[in-house]
């Protein structure tokens, strides 16, 4: 018997690497796409041999037998969509950031707790192989006390709905804060205390959002942390972008580049150079622990809690912006 | 010809003696030092002489003198050495505090003295080509530029720069390679905020320092003197119209490997840049000309205090945990 999860909303580019790794897996099953835009969740479902559900009832039909559901609508559509879940009574995989503000990230983590349905979120990030040998490196005490981390999330403009505020919550520093942060988090098992944030819109000067951001954040035991949040990948950069965080500690460094493993690749064709990645697949993993927490109940290890912290952070980069001051937090 | 004086044996005052000798206008005729017998060893090399006492460097023989002492020390023999007539060359950084520069400034024109300060980072060739392309526009608008300098803790003679009140940590010592080659590319800073680890020191000394630009643009300063490895330095400059980067473990033209150097270890790697004109020989000759023409160098004092005022700035919102300092 297979875990029957279904995908709400294509909006997410992310909606096919989980579709992706849904298929790859042995004991989970696509049972069916909702989408609000019905062209691109009729398209999606044909892509992936699964249906397509017109409304979010007929996807949590009973005959469904639906367990969970991943949620990769546009950001402020998450608290729509994980609500309906959470009346359906299924577990919740939902795209990060959680949501675009504290009063819905709110609502959806009681809402659940509630009604019994697990809520976990979706950093990839936490499976990568480089990252899991790095916390085990800091937890072994092999780098000492972490002082300062340098990290950075940069990419290309994702375009579409990640530039419209009004759907995503922001710009580049809402998409790009909260990886770092979760992973941060997890590695030294703190809070933000503290941001200061410069931004600006300067690689798309038309963009009604920041492309450019660069973060600085205070952790409650003392590690002082950068992070570049920008889409300050050109669009003829040879891959999307990367996540990397330079730890320095007393008694050593580690540098990780979780998504560098690629094969340079020059295609004389098109003239194009792309990077090949053949690095582990994070997504592949995140879907099949999801899987498992649904099948089993165990906790998931990623909670709504540690999606609105990781969201906190982006939004008091935002206030620094604004004021021109580091922000305290948590935001009240 | 004209006669140079070396205030300070140290790595650097080796580096512009050795340059000295070779550029044709100049001779090093004294060598000075605290500690005589690096004096000595130095001038015995060179043919020089080691200065008896500190006022040979300003006596009427030396027409240059070339400043390569611990930071707090420039101050002093830069308005000596001015108010003797004599040329300056200073090693970076200008000063410990911009008092220390306003007052070197004023010494420097009062005497109408040849100064220039070592900010040699801006004849390093892929500094000069970046600074090139970004000022002809070549990758639009800057939104994000990033630096990194990173080396393992200095430790040089009496580990001077392991004493934070002497050197300013990296961030003064090192960085402001950096800081200046960043004002000179994009123009006046208006704030900045930076974080650290120099409480650490002399274990390491590590910061991360943003910077925001009257024009615009964000500068995320990496330095570091928490490595174990080799020195390296990179940047990454994204514009509106494309991106620069430059990563210095990517560039070596020649590698060595040596084959049994130490006992137990397979061999010994060495990558290398060899220039055909290195950038330290470029500012000396350059300073020599500017010494023959009275020409101002085109690295001037007033930009070099700039930097310092910018690296002090950088340690003020280090030092005050989480303030954002105006410039």
């Amino acid at each position: 018997m297979s875990v029957r999860l279904g995908i709400m909303s294509f909006a997410h580019l992310h909606a096919d690497f989980y579709a992706t790794a849904i298929s790859g897996l042995d004991d989970v099953e696509l049972v069916g796409v909702w989408d609000d835009n019905p062209k691109r969740g009729e398209d999606a479902a044909a892509r992936y041999g699964t249906e397509f559900f017109a409304k979010p009832e007929e996807l949590f039909a009973p005959v469904n037998e639906l367990q969970g559901v991943i949620v990769t609508s546009e950001n402020v559509h998450h608290k729509r969509d994980v609500l309906a879940a959470c009346k359906a009574g299924v577990d919740i995989l939902c795209e990060k950031p959680i949501s675009t503000n504290i009063r819905d990230a709110r609502v959806m983590i009681d809402e659940c707790e509630r009604a019994g349905v697990q809520l976990m979120i979706a950093f990839p990030c936490r499976y990568s192989p480089a990252f899991l040998r790095l916390r085990d490196l800091v937890s072994g005490g092999e780098l000492g006390e972490i002082v300062c981390i340098k990290g950075t999330n940069r990419g290309q403009n994702p375009g579409g709905w990640f530039t419209d505020p009004s759907l995503s919550g922001g710009g580049s520093a809402i998409d790009h804060t909260v990886h770092v942060v979760d992973v941060i988090r997890a590695l030294l098992g703190e809070e933000v205390t503290k941001v200061y944030a410069e931004m600006d819109t300067v690689f798309d000067p038309d963009l009604p959002a920041e492309d450019a951001a660069i973060l600085t954040m205070n952790f409650d035991g003392g590690t002082v942390v950068t992070l570049d949040a920008s889409w300050s990948r050109p669009a003829n950069y040879p891959t999307w972008g990367d996540v990397t965080m330079t730890l320095i500690g007393t008694k050593g460094n580690a540098s990780a580049d979780l998504f560098v493993e690629h094969v340079d690749t020059w295609r004389a064709g098109d003239g194009t150079f792309l990077w090949e990645p053949y690095g582990h697949d994070a997504n592949a993993d995140l879907i099949a622990d999801f899987a498992r927490c649904v099948e089993s109940g165990a906790p998931v290890p990623i909670t709504g809690y540690d999606g609105l912290k990781a969201m906190e952070v982006a939004l008091g980069a935002y206030r620094a912006d604004q004021t021109g001051e580091p922000v305290g937090l948590p935001l009240v | 010809m004209l006669s140079v004086a070396i205030c300070g044996a140290g790595g650097l005052g080796r580096r512009h003696a050795e340059n000295f000798r070779l550029i044709p206008d100049t001779q090093v005729t004294l060598i000075h030092d605290a500690v005589p017998e690096a004096a000595s060893a130095l001038a015995d090399q060179l043919g020089a002489r080691v200065a008896g006492s500190e006022s040979e460097v300003f006596g009427d023989d030396i027409d240059i003198v070339v400043i390569a002492t611990p930071t707090p020390l420039h101050a002093y023999y830069t308005i000596k050495a001015a108010e003797a007539g004599k040329h300056v060359f200073c090693e970076k950084p200008m000063c410990r505090t911009l008092a220390q520069g306003e007052e070197m400034l004023a010494a420097v024109e009062e005497a109408s003295v040849t100064f220039m300060v070592g900010h040699v980072l801006r004849l390093f060739p892929q500094y000069a080509r970046a600074h090139d392309l970004i000022v002809a526009g070549e990758i639009g608008e800057v939104g994000v530029a990033r630096t990194s300098r990173i080396n393992t803790m200095p430790s040089g003679r009496g580990s001077w720069f392991q004493d934070y009140a002497l050197s300013g940590g990296v961030t003064l010592d090192m960085t402001i390679h950096d800081f200046d080659w960043l004002l000179w590319t994009f123009g006046p800073a208006e704030r900045v905020y930076s974080v650290g680890a120099h409480q650490h020191m002399p274990l390491l000394d590590y910061a991360l320092t943003t910077i925001r630009f009257e024009s615009g643009a964000i500068a995320h300063a990496e330095g570091s003197w928490a490595d174990t490895g080799a020195f390296r330095t990179s940047f990454d400059i994204a514009g509106s119209k494309g991106l620069l980067r430059h990563d210095s473990t990517q560039m070596a033209t020649l590698t060595v490997q040596r084959r049994g150097v130490q006992e137990g270890v397979a061999g010994v790697q060495v990558p290398e840049s060899p220039a055909a004109r290195s950038p330290y020989m470029m500012e000396d000759e350059h300073f020599v000309e500017c010494v023959l023409s009275g020409d101002e160098p085109s690295i001037t004092g007033r930009e070099a205090l700039e930097a310092v005022r910018l690296a002090l700035a950088a340690l003020e919102s280090n030092e005050a945990a989480g303030k954002v300092v105006e410039l």
